[in-house]
């Protein structure tokens, strides 16, 4: 297998939580993936697989071992290094859509892309009006975030991660929020994505379904991989 | 691109909670008017205070301080096994005045810090009225200097200063001596001094400074015609008195001309040591005033800054989800406190002013004041306003800066 195809690299990562005795969350963790490669981690609740993916995601940096997205090298970059490569390589989907709830849905989706600054605000607005018809949102990308469903601030959140068109998109739970019908709908843009565009996409999730369509399950217990 | 994008989330912060914008703005402009209107307050008292303290004394005072203790002229020849015993000693009588005054005043003409000096010839006085003999001191002024040293016209409530210049014949009494002897203006008013000689003046006017003791006891005329009721040549003079830019420097200056003269040279500390201690306290009071307000000020601007911070320590972790770095959200946060710094600041500036312009027309009318005092020194304004515009900055970078360096998962997961 050629190294150009990997996209992400995980050696040996172990995580220690201290509160409120010192716990280790994560023991030893090391796999690949395959770039296009549609990938789900599953495993009970306590199991580690959401601080797996916050560590993956390169937003918690307190963890031992090493990890490498794309070839680089990203354990023991700064803050700001990470939050620059975050912006340019990995869309993120929160379990609880976590929008900026002052911003219009529009807004939302835009932020990103307006902070890489590589495409002309007009372009930047184009693209986001097509992510969110894709996600049957065009409607409400006026909307105050705050004003919208829950189900319809969790597909915001999903447009507003893959603007940037990011090599890595990750989720946690990214369809836990939504009914059976737009489980689908995003179900069926992450697996085009990965298929045609060679994204590669890491989530989390409790739906049987969800995972067992993906290319490959990783299953966690108890800080474990028990299934690669 | 990325600070355009910066400046938008701060616009958008500061205009989607305007509710919480105002309060944040309004505990800067409540700060800094407090700042500037007690600062003006205090300087404005501590102002007419001097002014009063100064309206009959100058800062440097020059006259013959009499000789020294000549009890005993002969113990100072006398050997260590000497023993001196003078009985009924007769002093020769000594010069009184001051000689040479011509040297003396364009001597202190010369220094840089001088803003005034005039002779006085002050004498000793019986004034006798139509019942009682009051003693008090007859000032013979040089009239054009006196007015410039002690704005004693302004102390005039009858009659003219200027009319002293022309007549020989008159003075300008105190309200409180006018009023023991039941005189008034157009009345005549017998002189008695030292030496015997008797002479009758015209009241042509009253003044009344405010301080009793003065008011009670003081005359003033013409110093050519006190010159003439002593006899004395045209050259002679009991006092100078010198006034300098600053009367802070009063000292310094009465060190420097000192070795000079021949006289006594006193500054105004070394004749009123309680006016000194009085200016001190005053000055220690303002300040202490001065500083609390700002640690009071400052804290309030910095408790809502900080509160601001942390209600939107959810969207910093989204921010920085999205890529935001840590530069880009201490320069959000630090665009609002600017802008919230510079507003209030503002506010705060005009607010402070129409306090002061409206305490300032309090009426008060003790001592001379009219109304209560009030500075108008733009330097307590730039001071307030800069203050207001750095504790606002450190108030916004502090938290911003906590928040843009912990991992936005510390602070999704709580």
């Amino acid at each position: 297998m050629q190294m150009e195809n990997i996209a992400l690299q995980a050696k040996n990562i172990s995580k220690f939580f201290y509160q409120p005795e010192p716990f280790k969350v994560l023991k030893d963790i090391s796999f690949e993936v395959q770039s296009g490669e549609f990938l789900t981690l599953i495993g009970k609740s306590g199991s580690g697989k959401s601080t797996l993916l916050y560590v993956l995601s390169t937003m918690d940096t307190d963890y031992e071992g090493q990890m490498m997205i794309n070839g680089v090298q990203l354990t023991g970059k700064t803050q700001n290094e990470l939050a620059a490569f975050r912006n340019k390589n990995i869309g993120f989907v929160f379990q609880f859509h976590y929008l900026l709830t002052e911003f219009s849905a529009l807004e939302n989706v835009m932020l990103p892309a307006l902070k890489l600054g590589q495409y002309s605000k007009a372009e930047i607005e184009e693209k986001a009006y097509r992510h969110l018809s894709l996600l049957d949102l065009k409607e409400q990308a006026l909307k105050p975030a705050s004003k919208l469903s829950g189900g319809q601030q969790q597909r915001v959140a999903i447009a507003r991660a893959l603007i940037n068109d990011p090599s890595v998109i990750m989720g946690d739970e990214p369809t836990g929020n939504l009914d059976s019908k737009n489980t689908k709908v995003v179900f069926d843009i992450f697996k085009q994505l990965a298929r045609e565009n060679n994204q590669t996409i890491i989530a989390v999730t409790h739906d049987d379904d969800f995972a067992k369509n993906s290319d490959r399950v990783i299953e966690l217990s108890d800080g474990n991989l028990i299934r690669n | 691109m990325s600070s355009k994008i910066n400046n938008h989330i701060s616009f958008v912060h500061l205009t989607s909670n305007v509710k919480q914008t105002i309060v944040a703005t309004l505990s800067v402009t409540f700060g800094i008017s407090m700042y500037v209107f007690m600062n003006s307050f205090m300087t404005g008292v501590n102002d007419s205070q001097s002014r009063l303290a100064f309206s009959t004394l100058a800062h440097v005072r020059i006259y013959n301080d009499g000789p020294k203790d000549r009890t005993n002229l002969l113990q100072s020849t006398a050997g260590p096994n000497q023993l001196v015993n003078l009985r009924n000693a007769k002093v020769i009588q000594y010069t009184d005045g001051i000689k040479d005054t011509r040297a003396i005043i364009s001597l202190l003409n010369q220094q840089k810090e001088n803003a005034g000096v005039t002779s006085q010839v002050n004498i000793n006085v019986f004034f006798r009225g139509n019942a009682i003999k009051i003693n008090g001191i007859l000032s013979g002024v040089e009239v054009d200097t006196e007015n410039k040293l002690f704005n004693t016209s302004g102390y005039i409530t009858q009659g003219n200063w200027n009319d002293l210049k022309f007549r020989t014949d008159a003075v300008i009494i105190g309200s409180g001596l006018a009023k023991n002897l039941s005189l008034k203006v157009n009345d005549n008013l017998n002189i008695l001094t030292g030496d015997g000689i008797t002479k009758n003046y015209k009241i042509i006017g009253i003044f009344e400074t405010s301080i009793a003791s003065v008011d009670k006891t003081k005359a003033y005329l013409n110093i050519a015609s006190a010159r003439q009721l002593l006899s004395k040549n045209q050259d002679y003079v009991t006092d100078i008195q010198m006034n300098i830019a600053d009367y802070n420097h009063a000292k310094e200056v009465a060190a420097k001309v000192a070795p000079a003269i021949p006289y006594k040279v006193e500054s105004w500390e070394m004749a009123n040591g309680q006016l000194e201690a009085a200016d001190s306290l005053r000055e220690i009071i303002a300040k202490a005033v001065s500083l609390t307000i700002l640690l009071v000020a400052g804290f309030g601007i910095y408790n809502i800054m900080n509160m601001t911070v942390n209600e939107k320590i959810r969207e910093i972790a989204i921010l920085k989800a999205m890529g935001f770095s840590g530069n880009d959200v201490t320069q959000i946060f630090l665009t609002q406190a600017l802008v919230i710094g510079c507003i209030g600041g503002m506010v705060g500036m005009l607010l402070g002013y129409a306090v002061a312009t409206a305490v300032n027309h309090v009426p008060f009318k003790i001592a001379g004041l009219q109304t209560l005092p009030m500075a108008y020194n733009s330097i307590d304004y730039i001071l307030a306003f800069v203050f207001g515009i750095i504790t606002t900055f450190i108030a916004g970078y502090l938290p911003a800066r906590k928040a843009s360096k912990i991992d936005p998962v510390t602070i999704i997961r709580g």
